[in-house]
């Protein structure tokens, strides 16, 4: 069994507004093993996002992690100061950002913008040396190492987005997460880039984690998966199982709602309602206001929301898999 | 690139034309001449004035007098001086200008500097007690009624705490015997400075493609440290030597303006720069600067000042004519005789050649300077293209 790189146990977040606080991650838990790719989809504002700036401990100033873990490598990175925490963004964990267009600074060359990363964590390089090792990265994401003298705007959204993945890549990371990576992208490129990715996961042996709102991107990219709603997770395992067999009644409409290419012609499903507030806590399930058949229990919150184990590795809310 | 400058040099010469010529206009309009007052005494012949003016060519028609002046101007001649015949305007210029070349190229610079240290501090520290204070008090400073507040100053520095002299450029007492007119040292002090600006600016230059950053801070340092030693040497062997009390004199008579037109000169480069940072921090990239592991520093330095610098770039290049012209203001209240004096004294006296030639002096100043700024826009941010078309 290949090591664990990195895990999260019981991490929750929420951001002070005006109104009162935001519970954007609750009770969030996931394994990532060596070499793996680990997928976390849901709607919008279900707090894939908050996820991923809580791992690297980006979110804005407002933003409180308020308790849980995250150990890299087994090293606990809550509750690091600043200066630690600079040492292991992007060494240790690096970020493929949703939106390469204005990831880039407009007014540095491209290649001079990665040279800043591996001179921040290798400051003993030559010049050479990272004008190599830059060339070397840029021929594993399909691009001409011309680039590096570019600035941002002489580039394509699909370019900027492989330099994009050839800067997480700089600094050999250990997991590198993938936040929505072709979201301004069109279709073409957006299955440029998801092959590119997929083709430097296995060549590398990265430690992947894939967020996203397709869920079908999802099931090409990834070993294992997570299903958000309203910042918590409600299913877990591996992405086959997920798929074939999904134990969350949430999970199930998320499938029924994206279309298929092969088989038969179904009708569309969608879900009623809106996501829930995270301003106020609410006990019980976050879902069974939307749920199409929610149980008594359910209806009445009696059951706190935990994951339990189904079949093994596969483990969903236990809300859900009460009712059935 | 270069049909650029060329086209923009057409151009300028174009408007050049319609300034020589609308100023000339204007400065004529001015009720009377520089003659007038022989008129009011009773012991010149009453055909003394009319000579006067024929000397001069003043009682040729208004029309004439321009085509002349034109003419002449893009000859290279420009008239003598009406008031201190026979110097002409060259002269007075060149007896002015290293004096207020001196001063307010060191007072553009340290605002402008201070301005932009201020403002990116500002932005950085959005929302804490300091800022507040600061942006308080550089609003204060830009809105404050600046003759006031220089008087105000002078009145506390230089006579209540005695610290710096009021007004002049020099003590006279001390220049009796000087073997020198004190152009000699202000040249002196001006070619010393630009001296020291481009070895600075080459050892940043050359420093910048050093991939190690200690290495490159290092290497800065020890070209400042050079720079020190070497002015030290400088000031205390030979020519230089002789002429150091003299340089002093003038360089502790700079202190005083050079503080308060900071002062009041700062807070517009600091506010400006603070609003257009304050945006920039939103960006993604910071984001990304953020994620890098960067250090807080750098991330403001490299990434969110670098790209907030062009509006201010802009505003800089607005004020930096100064270095020519002066301040009205600032020289009057200093009493610092420089261009700006001469210029006041000329319109004054009705003094047109002197007044014209200074006025155009600037004028072809600020045309090169707003070039400057244009080609330089390019290098500050590279989305910008000069196109040789449009």
């Amino acid at each position: 069994m290949s090591k664990e790189v990195l895990v999260v146990d019981g991490l929750n977040m929420h951001y002070e507004t005006l109104d009162g606080l935001v519970q954007a991650v609750k009770d969030v838990s996931f394994t990532l093993k060596q070499g793996e790719s680990f997928g976390l989809v849901g709607e919008s504002g279900c707090g894939k996002t908050s996820v991923a700036m809580s791992l690297l401990q980006l979110q804005p100033d407002n933003a409180k992690i308020s308790s849980g873990s995250i150990k890299l490598d087994g090293i606990e990175l809550v509750g690091m100061t600043e200066k630690e925490l600079r040492t292991v963004r992007w060494d240790g964990i690096s970020i493929v950002f949703q939106g390469a267009m204005n990831a880039w600074n407009p007014v540095a060359k491209i290649g001079e913008q990665i040279r800043e990363a591996i001179r921040e964590h290798r400051p003993d390089n030559s010049k050479d040396e990272n004008t190599e090792k830059i060339t070397e990265l840029f021929n594993i994401v399909g691009l001409d190492s011309s680039v590096m003298d570019r600035y941002p705007h002489e580039l394509s959204g699909g370019m900027k987005q492989r330099a994009m993945i050839a800067l997480a890549l700089s600094c050999d990371p250990k997991v590198v997460i993938a936040d929505e990576p072709t979201t301004a992208l069109d279709v073409v490129i957006q299955d440029q880039i998801l092959k590119e990715l997929k083709k430097v996961q296995e060549l590398l042996g990265l430690s992947l984690i894939y967020i996203s709102h397709d869920i079908a991107v999802i099931a090409e990219m990834t070993n294992n998966m997570a299903v958000m709603y309203a910042g918590s997770i409600v299913e877990l395992g591996p992405t086959k199982d997920v798929f074939s067999k999904p134990k969350h009644a949430y999970t199930r409409l998320l499938l029924e709602s994206t279309p298929s290419v092969v088989g038969e012609k179904k009708k569309l499903r969608s879900l009623d309602g809106e996501p829930p507030s995270l301003i106020d806590e609410k006990k019980g399930c976050s879902f069974s206001p939307r749920c199409p058949a929610p149980s008594k229990e359910c209806k009445n919150q009696e059951l706190e929301m935990k994951l339990i184990e189904v079949v093994k590795g596969h483990y969903a809310d236990q809300c859900c898999v009460e009712c059935g | 690139m270069a049909e650029y400058i060329i086209r923009r040099t057409l151009q300028m010469i174009v408007v050049f034309f319609i300034f020589l010529v609308s100023s000339y206009l204007l400065f004529n309009a001015i009720p009377g001449n520089a003659f007038s007052n022989l008129l009011l005494n009773p012991d010149l012949p009453p055909d003394a004035y009319e000579k006067v003016l024929a000397t001069y060519g003043l009682d040729k028609p208004i029309m004439e007098r321009v085509q002349l002046y034109v003419v002449n101007f893009f000859k290279g001649d420009f008239g003598y001086s009406y008031k201190y015949y026979p110097k002409t305007p060259i002269e007075l210029i060149a007896e002015r200008l290293p004096r207020t070349l001196m001063l307010f190229a060191i007072v553009n610079i340290v605002a402008f500097y201070t301005g932009f240290l201020v403002g990116k501090v500002l932005a950085w520290r959005r929302g804490s007690k300091s800022e507040t204070w600061i942006t308080v008090t550089s609003v204060f400073s830009y809105t404050v009624f600046y003759p006031w507040f220089a008087l105000m100053m002078l009145w506390f520095f230089g006579y209540k705490m005695g610290w710096f002299p009021i007004g002049k450029f020099l003590y006279p007492e001390k220049w009796y015997t000087a073997p020198w007119d004190s152009d000699v040292i202000f040249v002196l002090m001006i070619k010393f400075t630009a001296i020291i600006s481009i070895i600075q600016f080459i050892a940043y230059i050359m420093t910048r493609g050093i991939e190690s950053l200690s290495q490159r801070r290092n290497l800065r340092f020890a070209s400042l440290l050079t720079i020190a030693v070497g002015s030290y040497f400088f000031w205390n062997t030979g020519d230089a030597l002789t002429k150091k009390p003299y340089a002093a004199d003038i360089a502790y008579h700079m202190i005083l303006p050079v503080i308060v037109v900071t002062i009041v000169a700062f807070a517009g480069t600091a506010l400006l720069t603070r609003t257009t940072m304050v945006e920039v921090i939103k960006e993604d990239y910071i984001l990304t600067a953020r994620a890098k592991g960067l250090s807080q520093k750098r991330i403001r330095d490299r990434h969110a000042a670098r790209t907030a610098l062009l509006p201010v770039v802009t505003s800089f290049i607005f004020t930096i004519v100064t270095i020519i012209d002066g301040s009205v203001l600032t020289e009057t209240i200093f009493s610092w005789p420089g261009m700006g004096q001469l210029l006041l004294q000329s319109v004054l006296e009705e003094d047109i050649p002197v007044a014209m030639a200074t006025f155009s002096f600037v004028g072809v100043f600020a045309l090169i300077a707003h070039l400057v700024a244009d080609i330089s826009y390019s290098y500050l941010d590279p989305r910008i293209r000069i196109k040789s078309q449009g």
